[in-house]
């Protein structure tokens, strides 16, 4: 199946809508569409003051095109795309998003999940919690 | 070699006290290269990797084997293990 990929590095928000609507111009044959969404969370023990994300941007975007790559090879997809965000974050911002389509749902969910994890931890972006009595760097459990 | 830009990231840019820095420098690979920014001052040690996996990019492409060639690189850059998504 020919795909088209998307990918962005950015400090603006992503416009859901937006992307549905884009994503419905450009793909006929799919019937099946998975997003993520990663979102900022508050912490279990302090109040989060902001997350500040930080970024290689250069390097990060040719990290998930190349994912993104694989995983078109992996699996029959009509779309996908990737928009990071960096900088600074408030609760419940979103960070990451992660659309799929593809003709049948297994494909699209399967690459969905593929994708998140490797953007986890092979993608050079970097968290850190700032919150009213700690700061600390995210790191990956 | 010559002039290279060397970038710091998250907790190894705190440590160094900056986000980037044109050097001259000696080494012919990663390891010596580390070695060499070392015996310029003790917030290097921090590339040693004692508390933490430290990654590198040789002019934007990732690099895991230390000995790897950086001659002719224009850029190289140091970060701890990622955290995105």
């Amino acid at each position: 199946m020919k795909n088209e990929i998307i990918v962005a590095v950015q400090k603006i928000d992503f416009d859901l809508n937006l992307e549905m609507e884009s994503l419905k111009a450009k793909t006929k044959k799919a019937g099946a569409v998975v997003f993520f969404v990663g979102k900022v969370r508050d912490l279990e023990d302090d109040k989060l003051q902001y997350l500040e994300i930080e970024s290689f941007e250069e390097l990060a975007k040719s990290q998930i095109k190349e994912i993104c790559k694989n995983a078109a090879d992996r699996w029959d997809l009509e779309y996908i795309l990737v928009k990071h965000r960096f900088g600074r974050l408030k609760l419940n911002d979103n960070i990451v998003l992660v659309v799929t389509s593809s003709k049948h749902r297994k494909n699209a969910y399967d690459a969905s999940v593929y994708i998140m994890e490797y953007l986890k931890s092979n993608v050079p972006f970097w968290k850190k919690e700032v919150a009213n009595k700690t700061q600390n760097w995210v790191e990956n459990p | 070699m010559g002039k290279v830009k060397l970038k710091y990231f998250s907790r190894i840019r705190e440590a160094i006290g900056k986000p980037s820095e044109l050097l001259e420098i000696k080494s012919n690979n990663l390891l010596d290269l580390i070695e060499e920014l070392q015996s310029m001052g003790e917030q290097y040690s921090v590339l040693k990797g004692r508390d933490f996996v430290v990654y590198s990019a040789v002019d934007q492409n990732m690099v895991t084997d230390l000995k790897t060639s950086i001659e002719g690189a224009t850029e190289i850059a140091f970060f701890p293990p990622m955290t995105g998504g």
